[in-house]
């Protein structure tokens, strides 16, 4: 040891390749950190109050976990809604819809609940091996606005190490290893359980406290998935998300509906449903930068959806949607996430005339294919 | 679990570096330094 110690032209490249480790720590290393910078997110004209996530449940505070509540009170008697974009961070029009709603949204009647970042953990990594970039940025009339895009599950640097088996804590139900982070696979949770499981009992025990009438649960999935443009309902919500489907089909939005499996524990659309009374659904658009089949992975797959591998396997027919050279562009899916919220609150104000919620100065499906989201995105900077 | 698992990975840290040092191999010296990066941002906490 010492000898090669002595060794000058040995110890000067054993500092050199050292210095150069370093050099790219510090590189690499601020650039993972920006993961941990929460979006900006504007206030809009409707927001009445900001609380955390933590309020209702103080089990994840201080933790990466906590997140902020966005109020949007109408002031004027009504039911209440919760919309939860972020669960999965990697699907990213149901986070953007969140923030539509945050800075657009003027409620008339009931109050808005949005948590954009329902697993905020999950917003802090990105999945390994599947080469997605972590951030996409939007381009609004003052300028790109970034997003940052994240994982399906919680990070492990919060919540580690995954069991061999995912045991559903309610149900018995039995899982791979790593549901054990996905919040989806969570609820209703527990107040002494795993991190996950913790924020999943923080988000039911938000809806039994503001007493929720409808939570909707904004999610993508991979053109390939059989349940994808749809609405996934819990058996006493079937009533509403049929109504909106018809109106849907009528502005010639294309969607199905899906009962919530009674046997798939965990889901939101399920497990909010039987243990809270509020009307649980789910929604899914397509994002074809989670599926499979998908070629070049980077922020213009994110954005504008298309993909020569989805065409491909479109004509082979091996796909669940129709899927284009247009391919299924970010404004696309965000505007059928608006609109079918949009629809199920019109749904549940029809069955419940002297109970509703009413969300007024949002962009519709057309204004947002046509003009994009840019122009409903507030400026970069601070909010 | 976590302080046990960090606590590995610094060990494995201080074992390379002393394996780049001792190296007279220029392409092993190379690969204990790409080892290196990884593992020091598992001990930092950072995925």
């Amino acid at each position: 040891m010492n000898e090669l110690l002595k060794d000058r032209k040995n110890l000067l490249a054993s500092v050199g390749v050292l210095a150069a480790a370093v050099a790219i720590l510090s590189v690499v290393i601020p650039d993972a950190l920006t993961m941990r910078q929460p979006d900006v997110i504007h206030k809009g004209p409707g927001v009445t109050e900001v609380r955390k996530l933590s309020d209702f449940f103080d089990g994840i505070a201080g933790t990466r976990g906590d997140t902020e509540v966005y109020v949007l009170d109408s002031g004027k008697p009504g039911a209440s809604a919760l919309i939860l974009g972020g669960t999965h961070a990697n699907e990213p029009s149901g986070y953007l819809s969140a923030v539509l709603f945050i800075e657009n949204a003027v409620p008339a009647a009931g109050k808005l609940y949005v948590i954009p970042t329902a697993n905020a953990s999950a917003m802090t990594h990105t999945d390994y091996m599947e080469g997605t970039p972590r951030k996409f940025s939007i381009d609004t009339p003052t300028g790109p606005r970034s997003f940052r895009y994240g994982s399906r599950a919680t990070s492990p640097a919060d919540q580690w190490p995954d069991p061999d088996i995912y045991v559903h804590a309610s149900s018995g139900q039995r899982l791979s290893g790593s549901e054990t982070r996905n919040l989806n696979r969570a609820y209703p949770g527990r107040a002494d359980g795993t991190f996950t499981e913790r924020i999943a009992f923080a988000i039911t025990s938000l809806i039994r406290k503001e007493k929720i009438d409808i939570t909707i649960d904004l999610h993508e999935a991979s053109p390939e998935y059989p349940v994808v443009n749809a609405i996934v309902a819990h058996n006493r919500a079937m009533k509403i998300a049929s109504i909106a489907l018809l109106n849907l089909e009528m502005d010639d939005i294309a969607i199905g509906v899906e009962p919530s499996p009674a046997n798939l524990r965990g889901l939101s659309h399920r497990e909010l449903g039987d243990a809270t009374e509020t009307l649980a659904l789910l929604f899914e658009s397509t994002n074809p930068a989670q599926g499979r089949l998908r070629g070049v992975t980077n922020e213009a797959l994110i954005v504008q959806g298309k993909d020569d591998m989805y065409l491909a396997a479109h004509k082979l027919g091996r796909l669940f949607v129709p899927f284009g050279p247009e391919g299924e562009p970010l404004n696309k899916r965000v505007a059928r996430h608006v609109s079918t919220t949009q629809a199920v609150f019109d749904a549940y104000a029809s069955e419940m005339p002297d109970r509703h919620v009413v969300v007024g100065a949002m962009p519709s499906y057309k204004e947002l294919l046509g003009n994009g989201i840019g122009p409903y995105l507030q400026a970069s900077g601070s909010p | 679990m976590t302080l046990i698992y960090r606590l590995i990975v610094v060990v494995a840290i201080i074992l390379i570096t002393m394996e780049l040092f001792t190296q007279k191999n220029f392409a092993l010296k190379i690969n204990a330094g790409l080892v290196l990066i990884p593992l020091a941002m598992r001990a930092l906490m950072i995925v």
